[in-house]
């Protein structure tokens, strides 16, 4: 029991800093770039994805589970791919229903969830790892959250950027990439710190 | 058709990556070395045009309602396909790219061009798309391998080519060394290294896309006044 | 309703297409993708432990060692058919998610080699353990001999940490120190 509640605070831990979703391992960059211009819309934009990732976790698991019973495993991808794109249909109009607050806070930004490599990358994940199903929704929710913190700590510096001066050809998108860089750098403080 | 023209675009004037700003994730993950720069490059390459090809194919009889649905499994079967083949023939490339192969599904290259460019366009147009996208994709993964390889190793084509054997196709290759390993910003090949790298490569090509799109304004104002002058 | 009905037959058609088309092409490349990892397995069973009259397997079933520690998955224990020792397959976790490594053990349960065959270490820290470079190839070398007393220099051991990974590096070390005492106990 204690073994496994540290596996899962190593995994925790793992998913949110030393192996931060977008600092690390490069997934979930396009809307890490694209909704990081307010620091609303950019925590919005990671708890709608903290939301998908859990669910995407736990439901790629057992169709993993299926795939893998059949004896289908190279359909992985075709079948992750469509349980995500299903899924987010699914929570957007199961929160129109019933949580129209939540619904209109995350608006525009459920739809685009499919295309985030993020919520594709955890499930692929999941599998290589070969994480049991408490860890694989463990990792999901966390990697989530690695996200969200990354995004809102990246678009408040963003916010603070549009002020500074710097060399004309680097407005825009390339300035936001060097910040990102920067920010890597010091999420790389974390890969030193190991639980066990 | 205007092989030179969509030749152009997809290289410079409407890269994917410098300029529609797509498919950044893998760019900046995997270009540690040359072997690995050309061989997503080229995959990425093979997969938007033969999903540019089918998609323009059956442009016609999907409905409108489900086509990003059907998009979607298009792109993944053609991802598995050539993930299965790579894994068979070239594994050291599998190993090296990992899960950027499976990845290639939610790149928003693929997807965006079959929205953007192939529910309008004809097949053979369409496919020519693919193959200048695909280019333009390949050309800024390439750059981007080549410059984090020297500057943070010290070496040129890293896993493909061999002095002793030439090129190599099982990643093993030393490469060239242009200067001791010890010299080399080994930043630049981690994570970090990946967003500088991009940033200042976007910078450089904002700089010469302004430069010409000014050279052409003056070219303009004087031919303009030219005209003035005779009349 | 009429329309949702059509809609979902597209849908499951073309999915049913794609399928289709995966299931020919899974046909015809999974004998080789079998065959190249059997091949890479040998490759470093060969490496580590040369048997030239092959390996017979004693136990399967994966366990779990604490070397110093830490917690190594032991996936497999093979007799070399030639006397000579043992091989052990590995998992532990690294700097980045796991590395699996194979490990040769003699009679005298001294390591005799190791061969790292699955890993997401960082490029040019950590995943220096396992490339083919100068770098990699002493740090493994280091390997060859060492017995139960098996440490990092900093820890008064032999082993020199690669530069810049010593969690790669101490988990490579308790992997071996794992595989080491998994053979003891069953020999």
């Amino acid at each position: 029991m204690m073994e496994q509640l540290t596996r899962l605070l190593s995994i925790s831990l793992g998913a949110i800093l030393i192996n931060n979703f977008i600092f690390s391992q490069f997934l979930g960059c396009c809307p890490f770039l694209g909704c990081s211009n307010k620091v609303e819309t950019a925590a919005g934009m990671g708890l709608a994805v903290v939301f998908v990732m859990g669910i995407a976790s736990a439901i790629c698991y057992v169709v993993n589970m299926l795939l893998v019973a059949l004896g289908l495993g190279f359909l992985q991808t075709l079948a992750f791919i469509l349980v995500i794109a299903a899924l987010v249909q699914f929570v957007e109009m199961f929160l129109k229903k019933m949580v129209p607050s939540l619904y209109a806070a995350l608006g525009i930004y459920l739809p685009l969830i499919t295309t985030n490599c993020a919520v594709l990358g955890v499930v692929l994940l999941n599998v290589q790892e070969d994480y049991n199903f408490i860890e694989a929704v463990v990792h999901g929710i966390t990697g989530g959250l690695g996200f969200m913190l990354a995004i809102v700590l990246f678009a408040s510096m963003r916010e603070r950027i549009e002020f500074s001066e710097y060399p004309e050809s680097f407005k825009g998108f390339p300035i936001s990439l060097v910040t990102a860089g920067l920010l890597a750098l010091a999420f790389m403080g974390f890969s030193g710190m190991k639980i066990f | 058709m205007n092989f030179r023209k969509q030749l152009k675009e997809g290289v410079i004037t409407n890269n994917p990556i410098l300029v529609q700003q797509l498919g950044m994730c893998a760019t900046m993950a995997i270009t540690t070395s040359l072997f690995n720069g050309i061989g997503m490059g080229l995959s990425v390459l093979i997969i938007l045009t033969a999903c540019n090809v089918v998609v323009s194919a059956i442009r016609k009889i999907i409905p409108g309602e489900i086509r990003l649905a059907i998009f979607v499994v298009v792109i993944a079967g053609f991802v598995t396909i050539v993930d299965l083949l790579l894994q068979a023939f070239i594994p050291a490339l599998s190993a090296s790219l990992g899960v950027f192969i499976p990845l290639i599904v939610v790149n928003c290259i693929i997807i965006g061009r079959a929205e953007a460019f192939c529910q309008k366009n004809t097949v053979a147009a369409s496919f020519v798309d693919g193959v200048t996208q695909g280019l333009g994709y390949t050309v800024v993964l390439v750059a981007m391998s080549v410059i984090r390889e020297l500057l943070g190793s010290g070496r040129f084509g890293g896993g493909l080519i061999d002095l002793a054997r030439g090129l190599t196709l099982d990643g093993t290759g030393a490469g060239i060394r242009i200067f001791p390993e010890e010299f080399g910003a080994g930043i630049l090949t981690l994570p970090v290294g990946g967003f500088l790298t991009l940033g200042f490569l976007f910078a450089a090509m904002q700089y010469a896309l302004k430069k010409s799109a000014e050279k052409k304004e003056k070219a303009a104002k004087k031919l303009k006044k030219e005209e003035a002058s005779e009349a | 309703m009429k329309n949702v009905w059509k809609l979902s037959l597209v849908l499951f058609l073309i999915c049913a297409i794609v399928a289709a088309v995966l299931g020919v092409v899974n046909e015809l490349t999974y004998r080789r993708i079998d065959e190249l990892q059997a091949q890479k397995t040998a490759a470093a069973y060969g490496a580590v432990l040369a048997s030239s009259e092959g390996y017979e397997t004693l136990c399967d079933q994966a366990f779990t060692v604490s070397a110093n520690g830490q917690k190594v998955k032991i996936l497999c224990i093979s007799r070399a058919n030639n006397g000579k020792g043992y091989v052990v397959e590995t998992e532990v976790s690294g700097a980045q998610g796991n590395i699996t490594m194979v490990v040769g053990v003699n009679l005298l349960f001294q390591c005799t080699g190791i061969s790292i065959t699955r890993h997401a270490e960082t490029s040019g820290l950590g995943a220096n353990a396992a490339s083919t470079a100068e770098v990699g190839v002493n740090f493994r070398a280091q390997f060859k001999g060492q017995d139960e007393s098996i440490a990092l220099t900093r820890e008064g051991g032999a082993i020199d940490a690669l530069s810049g990974a010593t969690i790669t590096s101490r988990s490579v070390t308790n992997a071996t120190l794992a595989a080491i005492l998994a053979v003891r106990d069953l020999a």
